[in-house]
């Protein structure tokens, strides 16, 4: 999309002229990012050359910020597209403002999550290998499958959504219209039977999206960790369930905090009642999710496994415990679930935004403490033990890529008319 | 009955027979033919003990055998002959003459030259008991070529897989470095090629070539040395092509380690492996490996 929107300005300039009407603020937006890709792209080209000895990674510990950033985005686009079908399948309209906004963002993460993966391969080349010689009884093989398949059905679900502002905007002289005539045929039309249409297809497709979200796309990315057997603290059942559950967490609090931000940079009125039924919602989800985790924890801790207990002891009381207590508890979850339930602020929107941060915050903390104690603890009491804390060098990579991912969001939202307007959040969708 | 007698020497072949039911009047009681029955016992025995060939008994008895159980004979499977007849390679450790010396690591380094932290042979050490009862317990490590190797089953482009010969290989040239086999090995036989080389302590440390399963690789550069891919122990695949053991089991100096066909019942890892002794590790897992320690 970002290479379609350059292409698009250059030839405007020469062929009919085209309104680009972009604020000052999504200016300034712009260029940050740019910049954070730019100096992120420099590392990403480094490690590319200099291949994973750029990492801090290491045999006993061979997964790290990458493969944690992925399944954080794994779990930000399960989330997104499962709140999506709250409003396609389910039709809770409330939140039908962000309801093509959470797809896209589902896709977005999606890209997001891969090429965090496409860092991570020691020979990102053969990246297709995984497809050409699928594993079947490989869940990392099947991932990939997966993912695929559900970004295939995203775009599908996406382009449906917006169908109609698509026909409506392509009359229009703007960038927007100039791209929704690309995507749009000819003999498009908007009438009763095409509303029908799309709205059944948007109702099939989601239902469809619904078990590939929870079991194929995240509840698999945690069945990638549950069924290593060499692992105590990975290998139970809850695994993938907690997978979801904290996605469906994520997601929401993405969302809540993008409509927000969104709505106040562009001086637009805030869906009050919206925002404060979006937050209980995320609570809800985010205290679901901790009681699958104590579940989690008590079950490790009580069978008293040597390994398992040294993980619980690694994430829970040595030099990193502070991620788990500061980052993923206390920031994570005692705030957000105060602010949102405390009479003095619970209707306060700043206020719900900031739970809304902190718990996307909390939930790449929770992402670090999955991936990373259970690959500090040996296999073997007598083998070495692990050491591990992501390189700057890591660190930028990742900036690169998340910023990647937000100038692809920028530039769809420039482009494609994935805001709701008010007048047409009383009948999409029904 | 010969218990109680004045007997001086008891038979107890004898006293078992007596409590073995008489096979021709079971077989009378069956539906099924005596005599065949019985001829089939006696030359199965003969099976047995290596009288007679598997083969020849198959061709003696097929065709009564069709004849009295009809389909259900003809649906079974045929004799049961190992697939391939080449050998099933497994390793014997005897802990008890482990003197924990690290030979088999330091050999195993310079056979496969192995780059800077990665050693596919290790030995583990812990102390056992309470003071001032304790011992020192070494455990060496090597890739234990498992039956159902977990690395195999979780690796996504089947770059690893189970050789006939009883090791678990590595494609390098299909891997693609996701590291997911590293995670999923309970033994940490597993270590990934991060490019590191020894050049600055050995000038042309990068000029020698590793025989990464007899594969000619050249000189460890990038895109064709197993670099950015997955590296682990192959039995010292490249010396068994040559009839020579293992680099780690030749240099052993406390003779702790065996290795050998462990699908033919005579050789000595075998024998060893059916000793009261023998135990592999984290059993539980059912990994199955081939490596088998003596306590
Ligand atoms: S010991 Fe580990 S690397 Fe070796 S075959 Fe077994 S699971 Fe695979
Ligand atoms: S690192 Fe290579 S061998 Fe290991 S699971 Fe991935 S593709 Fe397979």
């Amino acid at each position: 999309m970002a290479n379609l929107a350059v292409d698009l300005k250059e030839k405007s300039t020469s062929k009919t002229k085209i309104n680009v009407q972009v604020s000052k603020a999504f200016k300034i937006w712009i260029s940050a990012l740019t910049v954070a890709f730019l100096i992120g792209g420099y590392f990403i080209v480094e490690r590319f050359i200099t291949g994973l000895a750029a990492t801090n990674l290491s045999s006993i510990t061979p997964w790290g910020a990458w493969i944690a950033f992925y399944i954080f985005f794994v779990g930000l686009s399960a989330g997104s597209f499962l709140l999506s079908t709250l409003i396609y399948v389910f039709g809770m309209e409330e939140y039908e403002r962000v309801g093509k906004a959470a797809l896209f963002t589902a896709i977005v993460c999606m890209i997001v999550a891969l090429t965090f993966v496409l860092m991570d391969l020691g020979r990102p080349e053969r990246l297709l290998n995984a497809i050409i010689y699928w594993n079947v009884t490989s869940p990392l093989g099947w991932e990939v499958h997966f993912y695929l398949v559900y970004i295939a059905l995203l775009m599908v679900e996406l382009y449906i959504a917006m169908r109609e502002d698509l026909v409506r905007a392509a009359k229009k002289n703007t960038m927007q219209g100039f791209v929704a005539k690309l995507l749009t045929f000819k003999n498009s039309t908007i009438n009763a039977a095409t509303k029908k249409r799309d709205h059944m297809w948007m109702k099939v497709l989601g239902t469809v999206g619904i078990p590939i979200a929870i079991f194929g796309v995240h509840g698999g990315t945690g069945t990638i960790f549950a069924l290593v057997k060499a692992r105590p603290a990975w290998n139970t059942a809850l695994f993938p369930i907690i997978f979801v559950v904290s996605a469906m967490v994520s997601g929401t609090a993405l969302l809540l905090a993008m409509y927000v931000i969104k709505k106040k940079v562009q001086k637009q009125e805030i869906d009050k009642n919206m925002v404060v039924s979006l937050a209980k919602l995320m609570v809800g989800f985010l205290i679901i999710d901790l009681g699958l985790q104590f579940y989690e924890y008590l079950t490790g801790w009580y069978g008293l496994e040597a390994e398992h207990l040294d993980t619980l002891g690694t994430m829970m009381a040595s030099e990193k415990a502070w991620s788990f207590w500061i980052v993923q508890m206390f920031l994570g979850a005692v705030v957000p679930i105060t602010l949102v339930f405390w009479k003095k602020t619970s209707e306060n929107i700043n206020a719900l935004l900031t739970a809304a941060v902190l718990i996307v915050i909390g939930i790449i903390g929770v992402r670090f403490n999955i991936v990373v104690p259970p690959l500090v603890v040996p296999v073997f009491h007598e083998l070495p033990w692990g050491n591990y804390a992501p390189t700057i060098k890591e660190w930028m990579v990742s900036v690169g890529v998340v910023a990647m991912g937000l100038l692809i969001y920028s530039f769809g939202e420039l482009l494609l008319p994935i805001e709701e307007t008010s007048d047409e959040v009383s009948h999409n969708g029904k | 009955m010969g218990l109680f007698s004045n007997e001086k020497k008891v038979d107890y072949d004898k006293i078992v027979d007596k409590m073995v039911p008489d096979a021709k009047k079971e077989m009378d009681e069956s539906q099924y033919d005596t005599e065949l029955g019985l001829n089939m016992a006696r030359d199965a025995r003969k099976v047995i003990s290596g009288k007679l060939k598997i083969e020849d008994f198959h061709k003696v008895y097929s065709s009564s055998l069709t004849k009295e159980f009809g389909n259900y004979y003809a649906s079974a499977d045929g004799p049961d002959i190992r697939k391939g007849d080449g050998p099933k390679w497994a390793m014997v450790i005897d802990l008890k003459k482990c003197v924990g010396c690290d030979t088999c690591t330091v050999s195993c380094k310079a056979e496969n030259r192995t780059p800077p932290g990665i050693s596919y042979n290790v030995v583990m050490e812990s102390l056992e008991g309470e003071f001032p009862n304790i011992k020192a317990v070494n455990l060496p490590r090597p890739c234990m070529q498992c039956d159902k190797p977990a690395c195999a089953q979780v690796c996504p482009t089947r770059a690893t897989y189970k050789l006939e010969n009883g090791i678990v290989a590595i494609d390098n040239d299909r891997c693609i470095g996701c590291r997911y086999c590293i995670v999923a090995c309970p033994y940490g036989a597993r270590s990934f090629d991060f490019g590191e080389s020894y050049e600055q302590e050995m000038q042309g440390a990068n000029d020698v070539t590793s025989p990464e399963y007899g594969v000619e690789r050249g000189n460890r550069e990038k895109g064709k040395t197993p670099i950015g891919t997955v590296r682990k122990c192959s039995f010292c695949f490249h010396r068994l092509q040559r009839g020579e053991e293992p680099a780690c089991v030749e240099t052993c100096i406390g003779d702790a380690r065996f290795f050998g066909d462990i699908s033919d019942p005579n050789s000595v890892v075998s024998k060893l492996a059916a000793s009261p002794r023998a135990f592999r590790l984290k059993e539980e897992l059912g990994t199955h490996p081939n490596v088998i320690y003596l306590r």
